[in-house]
């Protein structure tokens, strides 16, 4: 133990440190708590030991004094009123560290419960990144920050090692499958998603990417693992550097920019989606154009749209679902991950407090890299396997690796007779793997510009299918057909063709309504379409919209040249933007 | 320092149960441990397993990726995990006496 003053030097630096970061969510989060002890009660670290000192408003405190010695008028004047204190000791700062990075996961269970909107784990943060500047943060933060910075990502995976395994979990998909087009592509470009990942799928536990692999070759997707900023975890959400969070971010954003992908998938990690989606924005400074979603959003889709089965007899076992604090608390995905569960397994039984009220897994904020507050973490853990083991589960299915992790340490811990699984493996597992068959018209004419090239025709009169399907078929286009709204759509989800003609006038869902939701649906949106009717005074409809309009559009009767120009027109267009 | 105690092993470890000290390692070190990660009886093929990690750290002083330690011991992805149930990271990184992995894990 150290009484020692701390250099003035030192000092002046944290308090600058400390007056940078407060900014207008900071300043709020310090000011306003009224100590009423809701938080107390939240908080797995009080519940477990009932300790006074593990109440959130109290670790807060900790750092809240500076702020009120420092920041705060009151504490300026009559600082013994308001608890303001300054830090004077090498022992104020070590105690610091085992506050704000030994005794709270940033789990944000205390902010939820707080009636004035205290951000608890914003003040631990802002103080892990003074900290963290003063090179005081815990070794492991170190270690790992220091390979994010360097080498790219969190487990210092080299290039060689990263590209080497993504060959053999290629090999092992298709051997898996028995299916020699399965694959886990490695940067293409102009692919509707850029899928990004947590590292330990590549240095130890690649189960997952090869459910993701599955998962996405029975959904027919057009995807792509990026060779560089492949790593969506950020350390500079729980080291509170804001500069690695930014580099981080940068990684992942410049490369979807790179490969021209239409949206980026981050993998099932909370901590990572919050980061890449929530606050890599800020911190880098990049907006990306391109939409970002979590993987479990993709997987609802696939199975609402129909295009991957599952067969939830494949999964017995008793499930319950453990929510990540990053996707449940701080991301708002709640629903997704137990819709895909009650699709893919027989028995799901649900864990309580559920939701954005549950229960941290205990390895939140970076704790599982950090060893010396590892006794700890184990000890107030007995909240969370109190909690798994009052649900009778075998499984217990999360979507974080982190989470997964914590959660195998205290069932070991705690002896619990309990598996752990993320969502995407008991998915993979219920896939019923069926080829596609896709209707193909021959293309037999001469001139065939439209070959390579599917079309879907929607239209109810089934003479004007057979028309415009004979004028686009001729000129090797492979065609799909559609009599309805309805059908249209589920073609459209499943097939993903490279364009379609649209009728206006349709029983049941009329060609507006398709042509809405259509531009409502992120994965139809772009999907060019080409109106057809004989009823132009529809078209206002559409064009009186707040949607894009139309790629193209030619009244009935239909004019075979008109027909034909404008689907060149359309293509090439496309074409040339993709 | 937490020391771990089984038998007549006595060694220093982290708070996750991780050796401090690697030379204080042995077959009788590896099969008191082994025990902690839910493995007890070290065969022929975890000791193979064990072998190579320990190599592997001498030599590059980290953890190999799940692809070399496949690729070099013949074993399968999913017979590692059948051989250590709590994975690589934790599991046969542990018995095989090598300091905590870095990262989420």
């Amino acid at each position: 133990m150290s009484q020692e003053p701390i250099k003035s030097d030192k000092i002046e630096k944290a308090l600058a440190l400390f007056k940078k970061r407060m900014n207008r969510q900071a300043v709020l989060s310090f000011g306003v708590c009224v100590h009423c002890g809701m938080c107390t009660e939240t908080c797995h670290y009080y519940e477990a030991t009932k300790d006074p000192k593990m109440a959130p408003a109290y670790k807060a405190d900790k750092v809240r004094k500076i702020y009120k010695k420092h920041f705060d008028w009151t504490g300026k004047i009559i600082p013994s009123w308001v608890g303001a204190r300054d830090i004077k000791t090498e022992d104020d700062l070590k105690e610091l560290v085992d506050v704000v990075f030994g005794s709270c996961t940033m789990c944000r269970r205390c902010t939820f419960n707080c009636p004035m909107g205290v951000d608890k784990a914003l003040i631990m943060r802002t103080m892990r990144g003074v900290l963290t500047e003063l090179d005081l943060a815990p070794q492991g933060v170190k270690d790992v920050s220091r390979d994010q910075w360097t080498i790219g990502n969190q487990m210092g995976v080299s290039d060689e090692d990263y590209l080497e395994t993504i060959e053999w979990l290629n090999d092992e998909l298709k051997t898996e499958l028995d299916d020699p087009s399965a694959s886990l592509p490695l940067d293409v470009e102009n692919c509707n998603m850029v899928y990004a990942i947590n590292p330990r799928e590549i240095k130890y536990a690649p189960m997952s990417l090869l459910a993701a692999g599955k998962i996405f070759h029975a959904a027919g997707e057009s995807w792509t693992l990026p060779s560089k900023g492949w790593d969506n975890t950020n350390f500079g959400l729980f080291s509170g550097d804001n500069a690695l969070g930014g580099h981080m971010g940068k990684l992942v954003f410049e490369n979807v920019q790179r490969l021209k992908g239409k949206s980026l998938v981050c993998s099932e990690c909370g901590h990572g989606y919050r980061a890449t989606k929530w606050e890599s924005p800020n911190w880098s400074g990049i907006i990306l154009e391109q939409p970002i979603y979590n993987f479990l959003e993709i997987m609802v889709d696939y199975v609402k749209s129909g295009r991957i089965k599952l067969d939830k007899t494949k999964n017995t076992e008793p499930v319950t679902y453990h929510d990540p604090c990053n996707l449940a608390r701080s991301g708002g995905i709640t629903e997704e991950p137990r819709f895909l569960l009650r699709q893919s397994i027989m028995d799901f039984r649900e864990m309580y407090p559920n939701r954005a009220d549950n229960w941290c897994c205990s390895g939140g904020g970076g704790a599982m890299s950090m060893s010396e507050f590892s006794k700890r973490r184990l000890e107030v853990a007995k909240v969370k396997a109190d909690q798994l083991k009052a649900t009778g589960a075998k499984i217990v299915a999360t979507a974080c690796h982190n989470c997964v992790d914590a959660l195998m340490d205290l069932i070991r811990h705690y002896k619990l007779d309990m598996k752990v699984a993320l969502v995407g493996e008991l998915v993979a597992n219920a896939l019923v793997m069926e080829r596609k068959a896709i209707p193909v018209m021959p293309a037999y004419a001469a001139d065939s510009f439209l070959s390579g090239f599917r079309i879907l025709v929607t239209d109810d009169e089934p003479d004007m299918v057979a028309f415009i399907s004979a004028v686009l078929g001729d000129h090797g286009a492979e065609i799909l057909r559609a009599s309805n709204g309805d059908e249209a759509l589920s073609i459209l989800r499943k097939e993903k063709p490279s364009m379609m003609t649209l009728d206006l006038s349709m029983p049941g869902k009329t060609g507006v309504e398709v042509y809405e939701e259509m531009k409502n649906d992120k994965f139809l949106k772009d999907i060019p379409v080409f109106i057809i009717t004989g009823q132009p005074e529809l078209r206002k409809l559409i064009y009186d919209g707040s949607y894009p309009p139309p790629n193209g559009y030619v009244d009935k009767p239909i004019d075979e040249e008109k027909l034909l120009l404008n689907v060149r027109k359309i293509l090439n267009l496309q074409h040339e933007k993709t | 320092m937490p020391i771990f105690e089984q038998g007549d092993v006595k060694i220093d470890v982290d708070e996750d149960g991780f050796m401090e000290e690697p030379e204080q390692w042995n077959e009788k070190v590896a099969m008191a441990l082994a025990t902690t990660e839910g493995v007890n009886e070290l065969t022929e093929r975890h000791w193979k397993l064990v072998n190579y990690l320990r190599d592997y750290y001498a030599k590059f002083g980290i953890a190999p990726m799940i692809r070399k330690l496949c690729k070099e011991t013949g074993f399968s992805l999913k017979e590692v995990y059948e051989m250590f149930p709590s994975g690589p990271a934790k599991g046969a990184c542990k018995v095989a006496g090598l300091a905590k992995p870095t990262g989420c894990v």
